[in-house]
């Protein structure tokens, strides 16, 4: 694998991870802006925008890109996050310039009224559709709770009202302002002609007028230890199962303590052969239960997942709480076999799993552009298969303790609960860490 | 942007094996899809052992990695009646114990050795799947070899594995999409091929030990178990293993399956939800027959891209949701045409009436753009699937279970340029979308037009 980097003179980022035998070149737009970048009157512009470049620019029409995609053989799609908005396309590497400049010339869409009111109404199907499928909004609750004034608190789609109520010049002017040079960077992996990548970005992205952008991070404060936690409901009467979030506070983007921290909900909480696994999921207690670890630019999480059974619901999530405890080192659990604090033989089984996962992510080009694409976005910066596979290999026991220590699980913590469970009855709140 | 993947217009990739050895073909020369075709060389293998297990394999270069799966033809098709469910329930319970491993034993040593694991049960098959750094294959092939030939199948772990089926089923039940799919699936095919694999909760309640051992005695048999390997792999390393580990296995016999009858064409499922869900479905040919070709380039020219007619129609031009897709699903001996819509409950019949419209229009209206662009997604999609070992294992394996046989690249390739808008008309004209089946899950039921319906 080889890493090429360069700059246009408006501050636009070219990066390409080179693979010789790579068969398909995969290339992508990340601009650096999402949910957390809108103001409460562009609540899900960044979203409605990702659907908004699709919908074709001043030369080309929303049936012309399509067209052009299909016949390409792309497959390409787009994506918004808290963070960030990514276009991308995979394709065999003779359409790598095709590919490239019709995602370039999409960053500069017309954003035509008449697009405009047609997209609303698919969007509010898209709002409709998520708020209809588990866990019924618990997760955006959840994640506003959490992060209360902080921008991380908006959810990405927006709301019915906040959709409906925006109009296509805020649109414009929010595209004008965050879709500058300097806030994108272009991307690509594979069998990659990085010459021809910055000939690409030169004809189409040159004349990009560079702008400054505004300062994205804002400090985040999780609650001191020994605040109380919080708990709300979204009462679903009709559902099936009942589904909970809990969110408390992890490492940021910036601290080198994410790998301990991921490596730790590995342990803890994979899909499975984790704690959470072997204790809830493997005994038919619960449908799902899962931890992770989520960073972001200037705060980070674990969020642990749980469905099961509404009458289940309060006595699993204090299992939860008894084994966070327990990997914290504090209580006994005593059940399956499982010791107090974390064990030297589960730390080995956590690296290999997610050594065996670095190594088989990374045959994919694919799925290498939004490793490279988001990392350079975020950060500046390129890791290689071979620099994860270190980073993952050098963490040990005393990571994973100081990781327990500063940000314990056990802790403070913000829950949603959406189901059929009563929202009358109360729930005795997880002790705080003291 | 989510969608509907479970329906995305599937076009497997195909190879032509010979019955021993390896053979090594470079496509570019053959292929006239475009000027600029892969160079993609092949390096096929397949053997058959004396019990019956069919081995394939295929060497991909440049990967680090191997992906096998081990496909039992302990399907759900022989579930029996009553006993929705049986074959996913023992299918847990081999993992819940086999030979000297007990159920976390199992787990702890596939995973301390990096093996991304997987099992399943479809209508035809219960598998299981591993993907995994080369080196690693000499530590998972034994685990493996002990879930198939020695699963303990202990009564202590029934109950356990029985909630978690059951779990799984409270799951669904908030799943919309997949509820108008399963619904559609039991009005599509005849029973037991329409019924769902998962298992209904009335049934798998009722399930004992007894029924778990003899299912598995019988239907967990070396006889149609098709093994493939795909990666970095040393084929005769690999055989030789296998038949140390499962060359003198010898359980069950094949039992027919009695095919029951059909449901009606139409039902409303009542949920309380915002959106109505839609499934339309009619026949088509069979993956094993050669027109399915035919069938399946219509369907995607219908809705298997985001030029496609529906996406075009239903949520580009009209904004009506944000989910529609058309795709092809295919068993052995049945398959279909399936188009998914997901809309609010005020925009559903319109929905419906659109996606109907367009299915009605298809024949006689085909263009030459859009069958270009319908190749160059096949033709890419084949090419692709060369850099992941784990997409390679199915696609090898999927290929044998229908065909008998696997095709190479070169001939899958070859097959797609033939295509052309006459023969696509051709077969349209003869096989006209017609009986349409017709699912709503939803507040409300639709109107099905009379010209559907009759």
């Amino acid at each position: 694998m080889k890493f090429l980097h360069e700059q246009l003179d408006n501050g636009l980022d070219i990066i390409a991870e080179i693979t010789d035998a790579a068969l398909s070149t995969s290339v992508g737009f990340f601009v650096k802006t999402g949910a957390r970048d809108e103001s409460n009157d562009l609540w899900g512009a960044s979203h409605f925008l990702e659907h908004m470049v699709f919908k074709g620019t001043h030369d080309l029409s929303a049936d012309e890109i399509n067209r052009r995609f299909d016949w390409m053989g792309a497959s390409a799609n787009a994506f918004t996050s808290e963070e960030d908005t990514v276009y991308h396309a995979a394709v065999l590497p003779e359409q790598q310039v095709e590919a490239t400049s019709l995602l370039a010339r999409m960053m500069r869409p017309a954003l035509r009224a008449e697009d405009f009111a047609t997209e609303k109404l698919v969007i509010l199907e898209e709002i409709r559709m998520y708020d209809d499928q588990p866990p019924f909004g618990a997760d955006d609750r959840c994640r506003a709770a959490f992060f209360g004034s902080h921008p991380l608190a908006r959810s990405v789609l927006g709301t019915v009202e906040s959709i409906e109520a925006l109009s296509v010049e805020a649109m414009r002017d929010y595209h004008r302002r965050r879709y500058a040079p300097g806030t994108i960077v272009l991307a690509a992996s594979g069998a990659v002609n990085f010459n021809e990548l910055v000939e690409s970005a030169r004809r189409f992205c040159g004349d990009w007028e560079p702008m400054a952008s505004p300062p994205r991070r804002v400090p985040f404060e999780p609650r001191p230890a020994g605040s109380s936690s919080s708990l709300e409901y979204i009462t679903r009467p009709t559902a099936s199962l009942e589904y909970a979030v809990r969110l408390s506070a992890g490492p940021a983007g910036d601290n080198a303590d994410r790998f301990a921290s991921k490596l730790l909900a590995t342990i803890l909480g994979d899909d499975s052969g984790s704690r959470l696994y072997w204790s809830l999921v493997d005994s038919g207690e619960a449908e799902h239960a899962s931890c992770h670890h989520y960073d972001f630019l200037d705060a980070g999480l674990f969020g642990t997942q749980l469905s099961c059974d509404a009458k289940d619901v309060v006595e699993l999530l204090a299992r939860i709480q008894e084994i966070y405890q327990d990997a914290a080192g504090q209580a006994a659990l005593g059940r399956d076999g499982a010791g107090v604090g974390i064990s030297a033989a589960e730390l080995e089984q956590a690296r290999n799993k997610l050594a065996g996962r670095v190594v088989l992510g990374g045959e994919r080009p694919q799925r290498r552009l939004f490793s490279i694409g988001v990392e350079w976005a975020h950060k500046g910066s390129y890791r290689s298969v071979s620099d994860d596979l270190q980073i993952v290999e050098k963490i040990d026991l005393d990571d994973i303790r100081r990781v327990l220590d500063r940000w314990p699980l056990d802790g403070p913590s913000t829950t949603v609960l959406a189901g059929p469970y009563p929202a009358a009855t109360s729930i005795e709140q997880p002790a705080a860490a003291e | 942007m989510p969608a509907l993947l479970k329906l995305r217009c599937h076009f497997l990739a195909s190879l032509l094996l010979r019955p021993h050895g390896p053979s090594k073909l470079n496509p570019s020369n053959q292929s006239r899809f475009h000027a600029f075709s892969p160079t993609v060389t092949q390096t096929l293998f397949s053997t058959t052992l004396d019990n019956g297990i069919v081995l394939l394999g295929e060497h991909l270069p440049g990967l680090e990695s191997v992906a096998i799966a081990f496909h039992t033809p302990a399907g759900a098709v022989y579930d029996g009646a009553g006993r929705c469910g049986l074959a996913t329930l023992s299918g847990e319970m081999m993992l819940r114990g086999a030979g000297k491993r007990t159920s976390r034993q199992i787990v702890e040593d596939l995973e301390g050795a990096g093996v991304q694991w997987s099992q399943s049960v479809s209508t035809s098959h219960s598998s299981f799947s591993g993907a995994m750094v080369a080196r690693q294959l000499p530590v998972a092939l034994p685990i493996y070899a002990d879930i198939l030939r020695r699963p303990l199948l202990t009564i202590e772990e029934l109950e356990n594995a029985r909630q978690m089926v059951l779990q799984n089923l409270a799951g669904t039940e908030d799943d919309p999409a997949h509820r108008a799919m399963s619904a559609l699936r039991q009005l599509r095919y005849p029973a037991p091929w329409g019924m769902p694999s998962e298992g209904i909760s009335a049934d798998v309640e009722q399930l004992g030990i007894d029924a778990v051992r003899s299912f598995v005695a019988a239907h967990v048999r070396p006889a149609a178990t098709i093994i493939a390997i795909a990666g970095r792999i040393d084929w005769d390393d690999f055989v030789g293993r296998i038949k140390v580990l499962l060359g003198d296995w010898n359980t069950g016999v094949a039992e027919p399956v009695q095919s029951g009858s059909r449901g009606p064409r139409f039902r409303h499922v009542p949920h309380e939800s915002q959106q109505t869900h839609i499934a339309v479905s009619w026949s088509l040919p069979p993956y094993r027959s050669d027109d399915s070709y035919e069938a399946t380039a219509a369907l995607a020219i219908l809705g298997g891209g985001s030029s496609s007619r529906l996406f075009s129609e239903v949520r580009e031009r009209r904004g009506l949701c944000y989910s529609v897709s058309a795709g092809y699903h295919t068993l052995r001996d049945f398959a279909s045409a399936i188009c998914y819509s997901g809309t609010s409950a005020a925009r559903a019949q319109e929905t419906l009436d659109v996606m109907l419209a367009e299915i009605a229009r298809l024949p006689g209206t085909l263009e030459a753009a859009e069958l270009d662009r319908v190749k160059a997604r096949a033709k890419s999609a084949l090419v692709m699937q060369q850099e992941s070992s784990a997409a390679r294992a199915g696609g090898i394996a999927r290929q044998w279970y229908h065909l008998g046989m696997v095709r190479t690249l070169a001939a899958e390739l070859t097959r797609y340029d033939r295509l052309s808008i006459a023969s696509i008309e051709g077969w349209l004209a003869a096989n006209p979308p017609c009986e349409l089946s017709v699912v709503s899950l939803g507040k409300e039921p639709l109107e099905v037009p009379i010209e559907v319906s009759a």
